[in-house]
């Protein structure tokens, strides 16, 4: 028995399979679109990217192979890794709500949308940043200002203190968005 | 479409600079004292409530710790009544053309008080990508209160702290030049006609004016 709580349903598809995969997901019963966001694998040397995922509800649904009705709430989580500069067809199509979603995907992680379309022709445009913002915040290589500026005061960043020649190299063990040692000291 | 837009957009609108009234500039000592005093006891408070610390600026307003006691008012009905602002919470980039909005039309003489880690600082999130450090980058703050959230006492004692001020103030329209001039920077898109400074201090920030570039690394 898995000790995995979670009962969706999960795909990987290519990107190409993309949009293919989330109209069959709609037009299998699940009509509710929970959310879509990304996740940064740009780290996996195997296939960096991005992981797009979409999660969808299916409130009534039948099963597929018996047709009878099953009972409880149903989700589907449609993943995808999409190269670094690719871009992805949009499924606002299919779900209209997918918009915001895939508007801040896009501002946050640089992730582009083919085809995109909200009904205001305006395109994918910022939705939280604000005016001017430049860069993706939640691409972990995105460095933050102030970390650049200055280090934080209590010293607490995972991996200092345990500078020995066991632990791994510096580089992995760092959290994300902090300047690595190339960056040079900084105030203190 | 466009009108929308232009509204939304904060651009930079130079104001006249607020001043005080004759009498009130050149009164003698007793007068000034009686002024100062109804105005340190009549404090028509703006709640910014950003974030978690506005749950203890309601606190301090209501039964148990009172601040009306001490004269604060929370029923202003809107920055344009108002002669306190508390800055409650976190300050985003985003929020931030909107805070400054809001101070700008909150008449002479106007206070802030800073409540929070968050609204002094940044605190906790003084790393992050989307958190002004500090209210005082967009307003001048007469206040800091700190604590992660502030007790309502220290809220209390930065009331009083800041009544000490007001009761010891000489109010002049030079006084209020200096205060906005520490807080408005001129931009480029000002134009000639605004060189003068002490006209040009007061006006509305730009959302460009606190967002910070993107950081690159050495080379």
């Amino acid at each position: 028995m898995s000790t995995d709580v979670s009962t969706d349903e999960l795909h990987d598809v290519a990107p190409a399979d993309w949009h293919g995969a989330v109209a069959a997901a709609h037009a299998t019963g699940f009509t509710f679109f929970d959310w879509l966001s990304a996740v940064d694998r740009t780290y996996d040397e195997a296939a960096p990217g991005y992981d797009v995922v979409l999660r969808a509800l299916a409130l009534q649904r039948r099963d597929s192979v018996t047709g009878d009705q099953v009972a409880g709430v149903h989700g589907i989580r449609i993943a995808t890794r999409v190269p670094e500069g690719a871009s992805l067809a949009s499924v606002t199509d299919v779900y209209a709500g997918a918009a915001w979603h895939e508007r801040e995907t896009h501002e946050m992680f640089g992730v582009e949308f083919e085809g995109f379309d909200d009904g205001s022709g305006s395109g994918l445009r910022p939705l939280l940043l604000p005016d001017g913002f430049e860069g993706t915040p939640l691409r972990k290589s995105f460095v933050l200002a102030a970390r650049a500026s200055k280090q934080w005061p209590g010293g607490k960043e995972p991996g200092e203190g345990h500078d020995s020649a066991k632990s791994p190299s510096r580089r992995r063990v760092q959290a994300p968005g902090v300047p690595d040692p190339s960056w040079g000291p900084r105030e203190s | 479409m466009s009108d929308v837009s232009d509204v939304t957009h904060d651009r930079s609108v130079p104001l006249p600079m607020p001043r005080v009234g004759p009498v009130g500039e050149h009164a003698p000592k007793p007068i000034r004292v009686v002024l100062n005093w109804g105005r340190r006891y009549s404090l028509w408070v703006f709640n910014f409530g950003l974030a978690c610390c506005a749950i203890e600026f309601i606190a301090a307003s209501m039964g148990r710790h009172d601040f009306i006691r001490l004269g604060v008012i929370p029923f202003a009905p809107g920055p344009r009544q108002a002669d306190l602002m508390v800055v409650s919470g976190t300050v985003t980039d985003k929020m931030a053309p909107a805070i400054r909005r809001l101070y700008d039309q909150m008449p002479e003489p106007k206070y802030v008080i800073s409540f929070g880690a968050c609204s002094n600082s940044g605190g906790p999130y003084w790393d992050s990508y989307s958190v002004t450090k500090g209210v005082d980058q967009l307003i001048p703050v007469d206040v800091y209160v700190p604590g992660c959230p502030p007790r309502p006492e220290a809220l209390l004692h930065g009331i009083i702290r800041l009544q000490e001020q007001i009761a010891g103030e000489r109010l002049s329209g030079r006084a209020i030049a200096e205060r906005l001039g520490g807080a408005g920077r001129l931009g480029p898109a000002d134009g000639e006609g605004a060189a003068a400074p002490r006209y040009t201090a007061h006006r509305t920030g730009s959302a460009a004016e606190v967002t910070r570039a993107r950081v690159e690394p050495p080379r």
